[in-house]
C-alpha cells in the first residue's frame, strides 16, 4: 500500500481525486466543444434578434421584395446532410486506418461544402438566373433583407472555413501527419455547421411570412 | 451504454455504417416533411410548432449520432446541452410575453 502511494506521489492520480469522468474526452475534443457551444450562442443571438424583429414588425416582407426559394434551399440542405454522412464515414475509415478511403471521403465532404457555397452565391447573385440582389432583396433596405443576409452569410462563412479546414486536414492526412482523433474534431465542426443550417433553414426559409 | 465508434474500432467491433445510413434517411425524410408542412395554408400556429419540432428532432439526430454525443460522458453532454437550452428558454419567454401583450391589447 505504501509502495503504491509512493508510486502515485506526484502523478495525476495523487493530485486529483478519483473521478469516473476524468480522462474520457481529450483536451482537443473539450476545446472544440467549448468553441462550438460559444459559436452556437452567437447563432442563437442572431436567431433571437431575427425572431424579435419579425415578431414586432407590421409587415415582414414588403410586396416588392422577393420570396426566398424554399425548393432550391431544401436541395442545399440535402447537400449538407450528404456531406455530414461522408464525414462520419471518413472518420470511421480513419479509425480503421484506411488511408485512401478516408482521403476520398474527406474530398467528397469538401466538394459538398464547395457546392453549397456555389449554391449560396447563385442564390445571392444569380448563375443562369437573376439572384435575390437583382430581384430586389437589398441589404439595408428592410429588416427582412438585412437579417436574411447577416444570418445566411454568417453561416456561409462557417461553411467556407469548414471547407478550408477539411482541405488542410486532407493534405495533412495524405502526408501522414493527421490522426483519426484530429478527423473527429474536424467532423465535430462540420456536423455543427450542418446542425445550425437545419435551424436556419427552418426559421429563415420555412416559417410562412403571410 | 453501447460502444462509441472509437471504442468499437479499438475493440475490433462492427461498423456503425447501418446506423449512420438510418440517420441519413431519417434526416432526408424529415426534410421532405418539413418542406411539405411549410406549404400548408390556414394553420399558421400549428405549422410553426410542427416546423420547430421537426427541426429539433433533426438537430438532435445530428448531435447525438453524427457528433457522437450519445456516447460521451454525462458531464460533457450536460456541458453542451445546458448552455444551448438557455436561448430556447429565453425565446419561449419572449414568445409568451408577446402573446400576452397581444391578448391584453
Amino acid at each position: 500500500m505504501q509502495a503504491a502511494a509512493a508510486h502515485a506521489h506526484g502523478t495525476r492520480e495523487a493530485i486529483w481525486p478519483q473521478d469516473a469522468q476524468f480522462g474520457r474526452a481529450s483536451a482537443g475534443k473539450i476545446a472544440m466543444w467549448i468553441f462550438l457551444v460559444s459559436d452556437g450562442l452567437s447563432f442563437a443571438g442572431l436567431l433571437l434578434s431575427y425572431g424579435i424583429l419579425r415578431g414586432e414588425s407590421e409587415v415582414w416582407r414588403h410586396p416588392d421584395e422577393p420570396a426566398l426559394g424554399v425548393a432550391f434551399t431544401a436541395g442545399l440542405t440535402f447537400l449538407l446532410i450528404c456531406s455530414s454522412v461522408t464525414m462520419v464515414f471518413a472518420y470511421e475509415a480513419a479509425l480503421r486506418g484506411e488511408r485512401k478511403r478516408t482521403a476520398l471521403l474527406l474530398g467528397l465532404t469538401a466538394l459538398g461544402g464547395a457546392l453549397f457555397l456555389l449554391g449560396q452565391y447563385s442564390e445571392y447573385f444569380g448563375i443562369l438566373h437573376p439572384g435575390l440582389t437583382k430581384e430586389g432583396l437589398v441589404f439595408g433596405q428592410s429588416a427582412y433583407a438585412s437579417t436574411f443576409y447577416v444570418i445566411t452569410s454568417f453561416h456561409g462563412a462557417h461553411v467556407f472555413s469548414g471547407t478550408a479546414y477539411i482541405l488542410v486536414t486532407l493534405v495533412r492526412w495524405l502526408r501522414g501527419r493527421a490522426t483519426a482523433a484530429q478527423i473527429e474534431l474536424l467532423g465535430l465542426f462540420w456536423h455543427f455547421v450542418d446542425l445550425v443550417w437545419i435551424l436556419v433553414f427552418t426559421i429563415v426559409y420555412l416559417i410562412p411570412t403571410g | 451504454m453501447s460502444e462509441s465508434p472509437t471504442q468499437a474500432a479499438a475493440h475490433g467491433g462492427t461498423s456503425r455504417a447501418r446506423q449512420y445510413l438510418t440517420i441519413f434517411f431519417l434526416l432526408f425524410l424529415l426534410t421532405v416533411i418539413e418542406v411539405a408542412v411549410a406549404y400548408v395554408h390556414g394553420y399558421k400556429t400549428e405549422v410553426v410548432v410542427a416546423l420547430f419540432a421537426l427541426a429539433l428532432v433533426k438537430a438532435a439526430c445530428v448531435a447525438l449520432f453524427f457528433m457522437h454525443l450519445k456516447w460521451e460522458t454525462r458531464v460533457l453532454r450536460a456541458t453542451v446541452v445546458v448552455p444551448l437550452s438557455l436561448p430556447v428558454l429565453y425565446a419561449l419567454i419572449l414568445i409568451s410575453e408577446a402573446a400576452w401583450r397581444r391578448l391584453a391589447g
